[in-house]
């Protein structure tokens, strides 16, 4: 559907993107993952035809970009904006209309989703009467009412509560049965970890890891340590065999030395502190995450994507 | 095309709604009426009570005489006299004038008129002193019967009879009639064209000077809250600047329309056939051309912006721009031929509104009108490329405010 190689945009001699090159399929939920200033939102603004690259190219299901681009593509951008005095029905009705959506076809396709997200009661309001949740599901309505098959969505959780969490997630499934391309971006990597059948972590403009989630997490080996524990784990840091520890509260994430004895390892944190669950596991995105990105920000502090 | 019919639908439907339209289409006519009218009807407004006039008379001729035709020739409307002639006379000239002064700061009379010889005694000279200097009709009345009590003692010295002097004062009536191409004599006077200019410019100005503004702000409001970026992957950037312009104008040509209807309807009441329908068509070119020009020029100058403050400041620039022509309204009808207005057509920033003050007052020549809305179309499509350029770029420019340098360098490389 989509496929990105060797993008490159710099902005008065700051590089944005270095070197960014991915492949979006059909029926695929794609994560694109980065810390602030990674150049990810500069790699959508290129796809999207907002901003033109300095090199690389941008194909669409093979060609190059077309008017008729415009409208196979949805959009949800990361900051939340809409015509605070219009009402919600008129706007939805705008958007559809611009990606070439008739007016009648249009008004079918958002009451329905309206229903779908259970905004039914608001449909005649002003935008600026909703609370900041409902903004944010017109908004993703506005990115879906065409039935694109390519949908970009930047940070679609964030702002939302866990009940409406939970209605995007299924939605995506549904997307993904619907054979559309979904890009998205989070800073939320347990949801990344949970939706993404691809990821592609981008740092300083470049690609740091990328591909098919599983093989990813292979790749890092599966020899990490969950821990649940009671008492001070500050210790897990710097104790034999620990090659990397990133520590919550009352909880760790251990990756482990291949030489690494597991027997003496648990022995010697259970002398410490009071265990409750040990779990062998693959590490998770939030691990691969900060490890390849290279900075551990302190526990609670989520990387942005 | 049709993404721009999109946008224009959209522009014209959100913008139509707002308060801010509404209040601009019934308070603007009301304020444009206001500044023009109202001076007028307040000096007109006739007095309600008798005013004491002094004066002093160095020549001892004429103060007797002035003070019968004034208190005989002006009533109130309940009969009793409009003015009260009070004769000041304390021995020499200075302290006749002084207790006159006093009089006046004591609020006991309205004012006073000074007549003094010059040192030869052939010739009079006379000032009126008030504290309202502005009570035209007060000083001209008192100009006038002065003028006529002078001319009757100097006629009555050169030894006519009471009736010649009689028949030498009558009064004649004077107007001015405005003559149109063919010839036909129109009504009006000069009162009322410099009206009809004055309406018609502060109609322009407002219009331009809001649209300009609601264009500016709905950028502004887009740029904040990054609606942009879902309307510019939607249709170009060209298409949604497009789309801005044409439904902002039919928003304008709405406006002008609504108000031209009150305006001929009032007209039609009251049976004067203010404009023509050729300088009526010319006026609507002209508007429209203008419109689309400053349109460009708000565009240009505001899509690099990021906050209303800053776009505050721009507007004010451009509003002086506008508001120029409306200060040469007058100077221009004392002289509609002048080279100076004729240089002025030609810069588009003042075609539109010169010329519109020029069809006014007196229909410039074809090539004249040729020219100059030729030069305004060629000046419009250079606008609008110039702030599609800027537009592509400064729509999607955040935080630092970009600095002319950077803008001249959109505009070269788009």
């Amino acid at each position: 559907m989509l496929s990105v190689s060797h993008l490159r945009k710099e902005f008065d001699g700051t590089v944005a993107v270095a070197d960014v090159s991915f492949e979006v399929r059909r029926g695929e939920v794609f994560g694109l993952l980065g810390p602030n200033g990674a150049g990810k939102t500069t790699t959508i603004r290129a796809i999207l035809n907002i901003l033109q690259p300095d090199s690389g190219t941008i194909l669409y299901d093979g060609k190059p970009f077309s008017e008729a681009v415009r409208n196979a593509v949805g959009y949800l951008p990361e900051e939340r904006g809409l015509y605070k005095k219009s009402k919600l029905l008129d706007t939805i009705l705008y958007f559809g209309a611009l990606r070439g959506l008739s007016r009648t076809k249009a008004r079918g396709e958002a009451l329905r989703w309206l229903k779908r997200l259970n905004m039914m009661e608001h449909v005649q309001h002003k935008v600026e009467e909703l609370s900041k949740g409902n903004q944010q599901k017109i908004q993703f309505i506005t990115a879906v009412l065409h039935d694109p098959p390519l949908i970009i969505l930047d940070e679609p959780f964030s702002g939302l509560d866990p009940i409406n969490q939970e209605l995007l997630k299924d939605i995506f499934l549904e997307l993904k049965q619907a054979e559309k391309a979904v890009i998205f971006s989070t800073h939320q990597m347990d949801q990344a970890e949970k939706l993404s059948d691809e990821i592609c972590l981008i740092n300083h403009g470049k690609v740091v890891v990328a591909g098919a989630l599983r093989d990813v997490k292979r790749r890092y080996g599966s020899n990490a340590l969950a821990l649940e524990f009671q008492g001070d784990g500050a210790f897990l840091e710097t104790i034999a065999g620990v090659r990397k520890a990133i520590l919550y509260g009352n909880s760790a994430e251990l990756q482990l030395e291949a030489s690494a004895n597991l027997r003496d390892l648990i022995a010697l944190v259970n002398e410490r502190v009071e265990l409750r669950k040990v779990e062998i596991r693959e590490p998770s995105l939030q691990a691969i995450f900060l490890e390849a990105v290279g900075a551990a920000l302190p526990a609670g502090q989520e990387a942005r994507a | 095309m049709n993404k721009i019919l999109v946008v224009a639908r959209w522009e014209f439907m959100e913008k139509v709604k707002s308060k801010l339209f509404l209040i601009g289409l019934f308070v603007t006519p009301v304020i444009i009426l206001a500044v023009s009218f109202l001076p007028a009807v307040f000096v007109t407004q006739e007095d309600k009570s008798s005013k004491v006039v002094g004066i002093i008379d160095e020549s001892g001729q004429v103060a007797p005489e002035f003070a019968r035709k004034l208190e005989s020739e002006y009533h109130l409307s309940n009969g009793q006299p409009n003015y009260i002639v009070r004769i000041i006379s304390e021995g020499s000239l200075d302290s006749s004038v002084a207790a006159a002064t006093q009089l006046v700061v004591r609020d006991e009379i309205e004012g006073f008129c000074v007549v003094t010889k010059n040192p030869a005694g052939d010739t009079l000279a006379a000032e009126y002193r008030s504290k309202s200097v502005g009570d035209v009709v007060l000083s001209s009345r008192a100009e006038q019967t002065l003028r006529e009590v002078v001319t009757q003692v100097r006629a009555s010295q050169l030894g006519l009879t009471a009736g010649a002097v009689k028949t030498l004062l009558s009064k004649f009536d004077f107007s001015i009639s405005k003559l149109s191409k063919e010839g036909e004599k129109e009504e009006g006077d000069f009162m009322k064209i410099f009206f009809k200019v004055l309406i018609f410019m502060m109609m322009m100005f407002f219009l331009i000077a809001t649209s300009g503004q609601i264009l500016v702000r709905s950028v502004i409001e887009e740029k904040s809250n990054r609606i942009v970026e879902i309307l510019v992957s939607s249709c170009s950037p060209t298409e949604l600047m497009s789309g801005k312009v044409l439904g902002l104008s039919a928003l304008g040509l709405t406006q002008l329309a609504f108000w031209a209807l009150i305006g001929l309807s009032v007209a039609f009441q009251s049976g004067h056939s203010v404009i023509l329908p050729s300088e009526g068509l010319l006026l609507v070119l002209y508007f429209i051309l203008g419109y689309l020009f400053y349109a460009a020029i708000f565009i240009g100058a505001g899509s690099p912006l990021n906050t209303e403050q800053e776009a505050q400041q721009i507007n004010t620039y451009l509003i002086l721009l506008l508001v120029l022509p409306v200060m040469l309204a007058t100077p221009a009808m004392k002289d509609p031929g002048a080279l100076w207005l004729r240089v002025l057509c030609y810069i588009p920033f003042f075609t539109p509104t010169v010329m519109a003050l020029r069809i006014s007052i007196q229909m410039p020549s074809a090539w004249e009108i040729l020219a100059t809305s030729l030069l305004m179309v060629a000046a419009v499509w250079v606008a609008m490329v110039v702030a599609g350029r800027i537009f592509r770029i400064g729509i999607l420019s955040t935080g630092k405010t970009p600095r002319l340098k950077d803008i001249v360098q959109w505009v070269r490389t788009g």
